[in-house]
């Protein structure tokens, strides 16, 4: 059958469809972040590494790595949890799961940050009994590393639940038949096969918890060198006019998206190898049982 | 080993797979349960794994219960419809993977569970693909890599659900005469799972007929072949006719044909219904029971159909009768001499008499 007849094969929609793609993504997404490459260097490389150097930018860097760093971690044991129930036991209440975990997806960001200064804040439902416990929540790194994992809850849990669904539960139950315990079990044969997808989520939660500003701009106070994160401090420099300093705080977080990206496509490549060899075409030595590929 | 199951039940919500079900499987034989889906030969083989839990009854492993001893526990070799290989895996290392996991004190050393690896799998003939991943195999070398690997720690018992089910009709034929070969050579006591009856019948010393979560029948091959215990059993296996029947006295009539009971089934002759007071039965005749007589040599009590289609398998012709007036479909099994006596083309009339039949309440 001629592919021309196929619907919206023509060649002329092929152009169309590749000029509207390309255009798109150079003038919404490379224009901009040339411009904030552009810009922090605008006025010399010197005064970028000093825009840099500032001890609150320095501090923002640092409180979003750290942010990162504790957040991701929790993320990828809880999806995994999450993954596993979901996708091999069959229980009451298993959409409903599927469901709440989906939450922060359909939930503005600001709307996190502000439910959890309901919860928490002075004046929140839990406000006094912490002030009593003397426990600061609010106003500090805890929230920040709180609302950050309200965000970033279904990364990981969504990549795994397909696949784990997919793939079902035989070959768990063969290494429970060959002896193993369970934790063998997950490391040697669940863990390999969900690690790629594993990574994959990690490193989409990673992007998110770095650039997340809504959430955290509600719940962290703003208190300069102590609960600025990153995407705060861009906004806080803007604001104040200090065009390079806020270039040179956005290039250097646009640089941690970039470094992740990278670190996705190297993934992706990965992935991509381990599914080529799962689909090589094999010469079968041995004839008489070759006419049973699956 | 032997396994002893007792009265085992298990339900799945409201649906009860397994009802009451006892059985005896004797040291080195090689049983099949065999049954439509659903009738709970699956649930059977993995509760005698482990790998599911009963609600009521009991497991015994030679004696010793192990009906809460959990799948890591029973050391029985299992081998799934779908082979689950670690894909990860190479052969090699899939086949190692239970003696890689024993604890350190019970563990081989490197080399000898290499060279444990290599004797199992020259056993399975796929020594030269000990580097290759499941997915670079056919369907029939997967399930000889996981055959290989289930006896790698040396099981008690080896349990394999469906093991052919997902292989063409060749490599089946082939891997169940294998299958056959290994088990005489290595006789380990054996249950696998099976829809397909021909497939019991030719591999198993003993075939379990399952149907709605009991067992309908238990016997060697030829036993259920020859005496199926049941209605079920006869559909199930085929080739039979089945003919609603009624029974008057000592004499049993249907479609037109009449016979006394203690002629063609001596077994109900003795327990006749009483004269007088007819009682309605279904019969069940084998095609090779079926007696095929020229039309013009009809005897008296004979029923008269009409062939409809002939199919020639080896030495015997398959014929397929509508009965006349009804229109009901026969089977009927000849041998080409006899056919050829009778002429049998599609549209020759025929009378038709079962030589031998076997009556169950209606």
């Amino acid at each position: 059958m001629a592919a021309a007849g196929r619907v919206g094969d023509g060649p002329l929609l092929r152009r169309i469809l590749i000029a509207v793609a390309v255009t798109g993504t150079l003038v919404f997404l490379l224009a901009p972040i040339a411009v904030i490459g552009a810009l922090a260097l605008g006025s010399g490389i010197g005064a970028f590494l000093d825009a840099i150097a500032q001890p609150e930018t320095l501090h923002a860097i640092g409180l979003t790595v750290l942010t990162a760093v504790v957040v991701v971690p929790i993320n990828v044991v809880f999806g995994i949890c999450a993954a596993w129930a979901i996708a091999k036991f069959s229980f009451p209440g298993k959409r409903l799961l599927l469901t709440l975990i989906e939450i922060p997806f359909s939930v503005s960001p600001i709307v996190a940050g502000v439910m959890y200064i309901f919860l928490y804040g002075a004046q929140g439902l839990f406000g006094p009994w912490l002030q009593e416990a003397g426990v600061q929540v609010m106003f500090t790194v805890w929230a920040i590393f709180l609302v950050s994992l309200f965000v970033t809850c279904p990364f990981v849990a969504r990549e795994l639940i397909p696949l784990m669904q997919a793939q079902g539960s035989e070959e768990e139950e063969a290494a429970l038949t060959l002896g193993a315990s369970g934790f063998q079990t997950f490391v040697r044969v669940t863990l390999p096969n969900i690690k790629w997808a594993l990574l994959y989520g990690a490193i989409l939660c990673n992007a998110r918890v770095m650039g997340e500003f809504g959430a955290v701009s509600v719940v962290s106070g703003n208190v300069r060198g102590q609960t600025n994160t990153l995407p705060l401090q861009v906004e806080l420099l803007y604001n104040s006019y200090n065009t390079v300093g806020a270039f040179a705080a956005a290039s250097t977080l646009a640089v941690l998206a970039l470094l992740t990206l990278g670190a996705k496509l190297l993934l992706e490549r990965h992935g991509h190898v381990g599914e080529a060899l799962d689909a090589a075409p094999v010469p079968s030595t041995r004839l008489s049982l070759a006419g049973d590929r699956a | 080993m032997s396994i002893t199951v007792r009265s085992l039940t298990k339900t799945f919500g409201t649906f009860t797979a397994l009802d009451g079900v006892s059985l005896e499987v004797e040291k080195g034989e090689l049983m099949a349960l065999l049954g439509p889906s659903g009738s709970g030969k699956t649930t059977l083989l993995r509760l005698i794994a482990g790998l599911e839990f009963a609600d009521a009854g009991t497991i015994l492993f030679d004696g010793t219960d192990t009906t809460h001893l959990s799948a890591r526990e029973r050391r029985v070799g299992f081998v799934f419809q779908h082979y689950a290989l670690f894909r990860h895996m190479t052969v090699a290392d899939n086949v190692a993977f239970g003696l890689s996991v024993l604890p350190r004190g019970r563990r081989p050393d490197k080399a000898a569970i290499a060279a444990r690896v290599k004797e199992l799998l020259e056993l399975v003939q796929l020594g030269h693909l000990a580097g290759r991943y499941p997915a670079q195999l056919s369907g029939g070398q997967r399930q000889r890599v996981a055959l290989a690997r289930a006896l790698a720690i040396e099981p008690a018992v080896l349990l394999l659900d469906e093991p052919f089910g997902a292989l063409d009709a060749q490599v089946r034929k082939e891997l169940r005469r294998w299958l056959r070969d290994l088990h005489d050579e290595i006789h380990m006591t054996s249950v696998f799972v099976t829809h397909d009856q021909e497939e019991a019948m030719e591999v198993a010393d003993r075939v379990v007929v399952m149907n709605h979560g009991r067992i309908e029948q238990v016997g060697t091959p030829v036993e259920i072949h020859d005496a199926p215990a049941s209605p079920f059993v006869y559909e199930f296996l085929g080739h039979a006719n089945k003919l609603d029947c009624r029974i008057d006295g000592r004499e049993v009539a249907a479609g037109g044909w009449s016979a006394p009971l203690a002629r063609v089934a001596p077994a109900a002759a003795d327990t006749p219904a009483p004269a007088g007071a007819s009682a309605a039965a279904v019969a069940y005749v084998r095609a090779h029971e079926l007696e095929l007589l020229p039309e013009s040599r009809a005897p008296e009590a004979a029923a008269l159909a009409v062939v409809r289609h002939l199919t020639a398998r080896g030495g015997q012709v398959r014929v397929e009768l509508s009965r006349r007036p009804d229109g009901a479909v026969l089977e009927a099994e000849v041998s080409r001499a006899e056919a050829d006596a009778l002429r049998l083309t599609p549209g020759t009339p025929v009378a038709i008499r079962p030589r031998a039949l076997r009556l169950f309440a209606a």
